[in-house]
């Protein structure tokens, strides 16, 4: 089992979108949201995300696939 | 007796032991060491500073190490009135803070890096990493080498290996992942968890970004024990500059300085400023950017301190602008000719903003002014390819060098 805590950012149009049900009912990966904040125009959230590693990494190609922005909560890349 | 209560949950205060962690388990907000001021008063002293050695350990007992082991000569820059700039802004007491020199691999990197490492050491970790091309990645892989810590270095792919000499001379091991940037962080921060390396901007991250207090403490040591009235910094993903600010308020706290804090600046490229837009429109919550702009060393998209930052901007009275590609090359230049610095992209973002600043008035003539130099131009020179006066060739003749150089007729 691993785990991996997550930011989605949501397009405008995939707001109302019930993606991350989808999310569970696709993949054998359990979901646990810490924060979110969804407006009219822009939605994101934060989440924690356990499951076999193939699984997350399957969940998360869905989600892109969906159009959301994926991104890991930790670690930032440092350009040059 | 410590300086150190515990690390503290930024969102909701929660409080954890000092342990390499840096997310709270509960809200996921990032974590922050809490001090103990009281003690650390008892402690500290200007004659004790001006006593220590000369690098930032001199401020040891501001920062969470107990035994610096790693970046022993890091810090300690040059703070340099910069008369000609000065007087082209009409700023009479403008400072350039110079941390392009910094040891041993010429950026501000040297000072989190330094602070990281020392402390990853004392947790007994004996492996460090970070995910990064350029000056993050330089420093962790220069001091892990010497300081026997084993290195690994995470990158994407697709980037060309020439990026990154300047980390393989070190010799760490570099991993070149298949994927785009979050798909590196991804498995960088999942590395962290599995292997127990000492990710210097993952899970030591509330250590390193500490070093950046020092950038605060040595500027108002080198003005005198005072604080400037404004400062001019970078923003990437804003922990440096949030962290200037809580140096100058950590010297008032434990009685070091009487000024209040600046006002703080921040820079960006107006190709990647997902903080500046925040800032303007008035939110606390950054929507991410895909960068696309020259100044590499600045360009994070998704900014972990952005938040943090535009809150500072505020609270400081402070605020901040964007510079474009060309106006970034026009700061490198303008520094280099007034005050022979050659910085790289994210200075030159720096004094694009200084300028336009100035421009718009909002410095006092009189104000010090500090404007924070964090990078060297010596490792990013080609961005200037095209941008400078090209040399003028001739034969070797005083006759041609004359006519050719100088400009005078001369009758054949
Ligand atoms: C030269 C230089 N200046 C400034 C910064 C900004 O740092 P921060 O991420 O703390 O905002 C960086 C970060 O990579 C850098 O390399
Ligand atoms: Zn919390």
């Amino acid at each position: 089992m691993e785990s991996i805590k997550l930011k989605l950012i949501y397009p405008e149009d995939k707001i109302k979108e019930p993606i991350l049900s989808r999310v569970c009912k696709n993949f054998d990966v359990e979901i646990n949201i810490r924060k979110a904040n969804v407006t009219e125009n822009i939605g994101w959230l934060e989440l924690e995300m356990t499951g076999d590693e193939d699984q997350i990494e399957q969940a998360i190609k869905f989600m892109e696939s969906q159009g959301i922005e994926v991104s890991p909560l930790e670690g930032q890349i440092f350009l040059e | 007796m410590a300086k150190v209560k515990a690390l503290k949950c930024k969102e909701c205060g929660k409080e954890y032991p000092v342990e390499p962690i840096h997310v709270c388990e509960y809200c996921f907000g990032p974590l922050e060491i809490e001090y103990d001021y009281d003690e650390i008063k008892k402690i500290v002293s200007r004659e004790k500073i001006e006593n220590g050695p000369k690098s930032l350990w001199r401020y040891v007992d501001l920062l969470p190490v107990d035994n610096p082991s790693v970046g022993l000569s890091a810090g300690f820059t040059p703070l340099i009135k910069a008369e000609k700039l000065g007087r082209k802004l009409g700023l009479n007491n403008l400072y350039i803070k110079d941390d392009s020199v910094n040891h041993p691999t010429l950026s501000f990197k040297d000072r989190v890096v330094a602070v990281a490492l020392s402390k990853a050491k004392e947790f007994g970790f004996d492996t460090a990493a970070c995910a990064s091309t350029g000056n993050l990645a330089n420093s962790v892989a220069a001091n892990a080498a010497a300081s026997g810590m084993n290195c690994y270095v995470f990158i994407p792919a697709n980037l060309e290996t020439n990026k990154i000499i300047g980390s393989l001379v070190f010799n760490p091991t570099v991993v070149a992942v298949e994927g785009n940037y979050d798909d590196v962080n991804r498995l960088s921060s999942e590395v962290a968890n599995e292997f127990g390396w000492a990710f210097v901007n993952i899970n030591v991250r509330p250590f390193y970004s500490e070093g950046s207090k020092t950038l605060a403490f040595e500027v108002a040591e080198q003005l005198g024990w005072k604080a400037p009235d404004a400062v001019v910094a970078p923003l990437a993903s804003g922990s440096l500059y949030t962290k200037i600010w809580k140096g100058f308020n950590e010297l008032k706290t434990v009685g070091l300085i009487s000024d209040n804090s600046p006002r703080m600046y921040g820079a960006q490229a107006s190709g990647c400023s997902p903080i500046y837009k925040a800032f303007k429109e008035g939110r606390d919550w950054i929507v991410p950017e895909k960068p696309d702009t020259i100044a590499k060393s600045i360009a994070i998209g998704n900014p972990a301190d952005g938040p943090y930052a535009v809150k500072v901007g505020k609270e400081s009275s402070g605020d901040m602008e964007i510079a474009t590609d060309q106006e970034i090359i026009e700061g490198m230049k303008l520094l280099a000719e007034t005050e022979g610095i050659f910085t790289e992209t994210a200075g030159g973002t720096t004094i694009a903003v200084l300028k336009r600043f100035a421009e718009k008035g909002v410095f006092d003539p009189d104000e010090i002014v500090v404007a924070y130099i964090t990078g060297n131009g010596y490792k990013t020179m080609e961005v200037l390819e095209g941008h400078l006066n090209k040399p003028i060739h001739i034969k070797p003749s005083l006759h041609e060098f004359k006519e050719k150089v100088i400009g005078i007729k001369v009758k054949k």
